[in-house]
């Protein structure tokens, strides 16, 4: 094994993405460090590192996104990088600051580029000077009702509300009339206030057809910029990506060569580095700029599987002042479906315990999670329990692939965000390539009739069953003895529950 | 006996019958050659007419949620004395509308207080869960009779949280 490029590093997060980089770390022969709050004392990452530190109660605000007792469990063990993940302190400017004065590297970029591209009003205006094109819309927050209300008129419903500070789709509301502005503008700051601390939002069109297409970077200490092509991410609930595939189908070589540039040029313009996502909209043929993500995106590995590279290394190589690699040759077809514990009709967390848990697995499957039997899903962190990868030749294998593999998976005790990305990947509108984001809209979110025939099926004969051995636990018939299976059942769930 | 399974808006009626030796499940004019075998926890080999399901059966209360290759249904199901018993219990509360928490959250805004006259889509509370917030509206016009909740409450999913009278007559 060559050198590794730290000795120790915290990773400043939990979940599916904390065991993400804890392999990658591991591989690099980089010492891990997991901290945790209480709820997450049986967690994944706080088992599987070398060292865990507890950091205190389980609501974020006091564990997770506590950036001085981050930095102070770094000290007391001696870390000398801190990798933040996505979500919590990973755009926390403040915090890139911080560890940067107490000595211990930030595996990111630096507070400056944070600050810039975090702000998304201070984010247009950069990528504006950097000829990014933008959407049409307002580069300031406005708070006076009576302008808000004209601005909106003059770019032309429907418009959009975001968050400054926001990122990942939280803080975002559409309004369609001027009669639900008010209202929506007043949700959005309450949202952006309670997420983020930070209640500026801003105000833009909506485009037509939109295509969420993004652009995967990798920035270096000597200014060099590798554009690792694009992920295409439309198929959204809630304004949540919900599954990703790269590349897009209706990108084009020239046009992917002009979105890769305007990413480099952009972070070039702010001196990033680190890895980053330029999220650009897709309308109609043209790009525009959306917001720059200062930090691994969720999706990443589907870049990793077409492009056979490990992002997470790219980033402590370059957080250690190595030079970034070039981007390899592409190839086939990735896909990456999120499962959520929410539930398929309304997309509200489901919240629970798995009680049972089968992994898909086979040729092309790549599974990142945090899952385990007996995990608990709280309301404290995000419904996102695991990533389903999948890689192929080409985009029509890539997507048996995923329906494949996601009928292997099964979770109990929540519902999950499966059935609904079956319905996208078995639809006509997504194996035709030509979609937008409103494809979940449009979609039959029934089960195919063979399916309600079985359940509907598999439902009233199981209640036979049970009745039937209810009102004759020892009836024989013939067929030998019957098998109380309920009663197994319950057994076998009290036994699970025992506390060891 | 009868059973009545139902998902969304299908409903189907079931008869089984053992008497030639293997299970028979019938429903309407259709009828299959039926095995469950349960082979875990939870985890049954349904073989309908030789074809197989790898299934997960979770029986709650008046319902089983059932998984089945990347599928998850909740299926409503009863048999005829279970539903006998249902009918005679559901005495009608008329009118009332009760606003419930859609899922389990933090109470970030109460909107309306007692007395106060609300019309059909007003948002009366606002529940935070996951870090989203969640508008819920008053499905009808109608007068806030209670409010069962305060801004900072943890609450648990299905939890209600303001009752609505219907509008007085004229």
């Amino acid at each position: 094994m060559s050198k590794p490029p730290f000795k120790r590093v915290l990773i400043a997060n939990r979940g599916e993405i904390a065991m993400r980089v804890m392999r990658t770390a591991r591989e690099m022969g980089i010492e891990t460090v997991a901290v945790y709050s209480d709820a997450d004392r049986n967690a994944l990452h706080a088992r599987r590192a070398d060292i865990a530190v507890h950091i205190g109660p389980s609501a974020p605000s006091e564990s997770y996104l506590r950036g001085d007792k981050i930095l102070a469990a770094a000290k007391q063990v001696g870390a000398d990088c801190i990798h933040p993940g996505y979500g919590f302190l990973s755009e926390n400017a403040a915090f890139s600051d911080a560890c940067e004065k107490a000595g211990v590297v930030f595996v990111g970029p630096s507070a400056h580029a944070i600050r810039l591209m975090g702000d998304k009003v201070e984010a247009r205006r950069a990528a504006d000077a950097a000829e990014v094109p933008l959407v049409p819309g307002l580069k300031d927050d406005v708070r006076d009702d009576a302008v808000l209300i004209e601005k909106a008129a003059e770019i032309g419903y429907p418009v959009m509300l975001k968050a400054a500070a926001g990122g990942g789709g939280k803080g975002i509301r559409i309004v369609h009339e001027e009669k639900k502005l008010l209202q929506a503008a007043e949700l959005a700051r309450n949202e952006a206030r309670a997420a983020f601390g930070d209640d500026r939002v801003y105000l833009e069109k909506f485009v037509t057809r939109p295509r969420h297409v993004e652009v995967q970077i990798v920035a270096d200490q000597h200014g060099n910029v590798t554009a690792f092509g694009e992920r295409e991410c439309s198929v959204q609930r809630r304004h949540q990506k919900l599954v990703e595939e790269s590349p897009c189908s209706v990108v084009t070589p020239e046009l992917r060569e002009r979105m890769c540039d305007a990413a480099q040029r952009l972070a070039r313009a702010v001196g990033y580095v680190g890895a980053g996502t330029i999220e650009f909209l897709h309308s109609e043929g043209e790009f525009y700029f959306l917001e720059m993500n200062t930090r691994l995106q969720v999706e990443h590995p589907i870049t990793e599987m077409r492009f056979g590279v490990d992002l997470v290394r790219e980033m402590f190589r370059v957080a250690a002042g190595e030079t970034v690699m070039e981007c390899p040759e592409p190839r086939g077809h990735a896909i990456e479906i999120r499962i959520n514990a929410e539930d398929p009709e309304t997309y509200f967390p489901s919240l629970g315990s798995i009680r049972r848990l089968n992994m898909p697995g086979g040729p092309g499957v790549r599974l990142d999670s945090c899952l385990y039997r007996g995990m608990e899903v709280t309301p404290y962190y995000d419904s996102m329990l695991a990533k389903l990868v999948v890689h192929a030749e080409d985009r029509p294998r890539a997507i048996e692939r995923a329906i494949r593999a996601l009928q292997e998976m099964r979770l109990v005790g929540v519902a999950t965000s499966i059935p609904v990305a079956l319905r996208a990947l078995q639809s006509e509108l997504f194996r035709s390539g030509d979609y937008d984001t409103s494809i979940l809209e449009k979609i039959d979110r029934r089960p195919p009739a063979e399916m309600i025939d079985v359940g509907m099926l598999a439902a009233a004969v199981g209640h036979y069953l049970h009745t039937e051995e209810v009102a004759a636990p020892s009836a024989t018939d013939g067929l030998g003895p019957r098998m109380p299976m309920w009663k197994v059942v319950d057994r076998v769930e009290r036994l699970g529950r025992r506390p060891l | 006996m009868k059973y009545f399974a139902k998902f969304g808006d299908i409903e189907r009626e079931f008869h089984f019958d053992r008497s030639g030796g293997q299970l028979r499940a019938s429903c309407g004019d259709r009828s299959w050659n039926v095995d469950l075998a349960m082979v875990g926890d939870g985890a049954f080999s349904l073989i309908v007419d030789g074809r197989c399901y790898d299934c997960l059966i979770d029986r709650e209360e008046g319902h089983s949620v059932v998984q089945v290759r990347g599928e998850r249904m909740v299926i409503d199901i009863e048999d005829e004395r279970e539903r006998a018993a249902h009918a005679l219990a559901s005495a009608r509360t008329g009118g009332r509308q009760i606003i419930e928490a859609s899922m389990p959250g933090i109470v970030v805004d109460v909107k309306v207080e007692v007395g106060q006259r609300v019309e059909a889509g007003q948002t009366v509370v606002v529940l935070e869960a996951m870090k989203m917030q969640n508008p819920l509206a008053a499905e009808a016009d109608g007068i806030v009779s209670s409010v069962l909740c305060k801004k900072g409450l943890a609450v648990a999913g299905g939890a209600a949280l303001v009752e609505i009278d219907p509008p007085p007559e004229g």
